[in-house]
């Protein structure tokens, strides 16, 4: 039982984390800036979320 | 399993995987299984849940809208057992976020990178769904698993299906009597 709230408290923590990459996108932070704040390098970011949502950065496009 | 089950009652389960397909959930709910039985006028299940008011246009969208289950139910349950309610964390996030990037994040979140002709998996609450239906139709002495059976396990399962249905003014006991109404009017 304690495993499964495990799981999902992780899955929310994703959640949460998904949003706010997003948010952060699009009001123009780059791969780096999120990957610093987020304690995690550029390309393991850039993995995870460039192929997802719109994760678009304005000054980018 | 599926020998005992009609032509009808497979075909349900046929139709949920493409509706599950269709709205890119990683898992076959008992959401999906409610669509696909309302999907067959013929059916049994299709003329006790339109018997008693049920659309299923208006069941399509909220599935669509993803009110099936914005977290999962066992996640829900889960957190709420060491303190954390999902409800008040969604309501800040949709605050903060927005209804439609919440929506977009949570179902896309979990949705692994398959190719389409992939098998999609049942989810827990609809195999219960499914282990109920062959245990109802053993219940009844019937011989044959049928879409009427997959609507008593679905909606006595833990899946979202309840709760939609709920969510059309239809209690899932009113399903059950009509369910034995017709039963008892086919035996």
């Amino acid at each position: 039982m304690g495993l499964r709230a495990a799981v999902a408290l992780g899955r929310l923590a994703d959640t949460l984390e998904a949003l706010n990459v997003a948010r952060a996108r699009t009001e123009g932070w780059s791969w780096e800036q999120i990957a610093e704040a987020l304690g995690v390098s550029r390309q393991a970011v850039h993995k995870k979320y460039a192929g997802r949502l719109p994760m678009t950065n304005p000054k980018e496009t | 399993m599926f020998e005992r089950f009609t032509k009808t009652a497979r075909e349900t389960v046929v139709r949920a995987q493409a509706e599950a397909r269709t709205l890119r959930d990683p898992r076959i709910g008992t959401e999906h299984l409610l669509l696909a039985l309302l999907d067959d006028r013929a059916s049994t299940a299709y003329r006790v849940l339109s018997g008693l008011g049920l659309r299923a246009e208006d069941v399509r969208d909220a599935v669509r809208r993803g009110e099936a289950g914005l977290v999962r139910q066992r996640d829900a349950e889960a957190l709420r057992s060491i303190g954390i309610d999902v409800d008040a964390v969604l309501a800040r996030l949709t605050e903060t976020f927005g209804e439609d990037a919440v929506r977009a994040v949570l179902r896309e979140q979990g949705t692994p990178r398959r190719s389409p002709s992939r098998h999609i998996p049942f989810s827990q609450a609809a195999r219960d769904a499914m282990g109920s239906a062959v245990r109802e139709a053993i219940r009844l002495g019937d011989k044959h698993i049928d879409d009427g059976h997959i609507l008593a396990g679905v909606l006595s399962s833990g899946g979202a299906a309840r709760g939609l249905v709920q969510a059309q003014g239809v209690s899932a006991e009113q399903v059950r009597t009509a369910l034995e109404r017709a039963w008892r009017k086919s035996a």
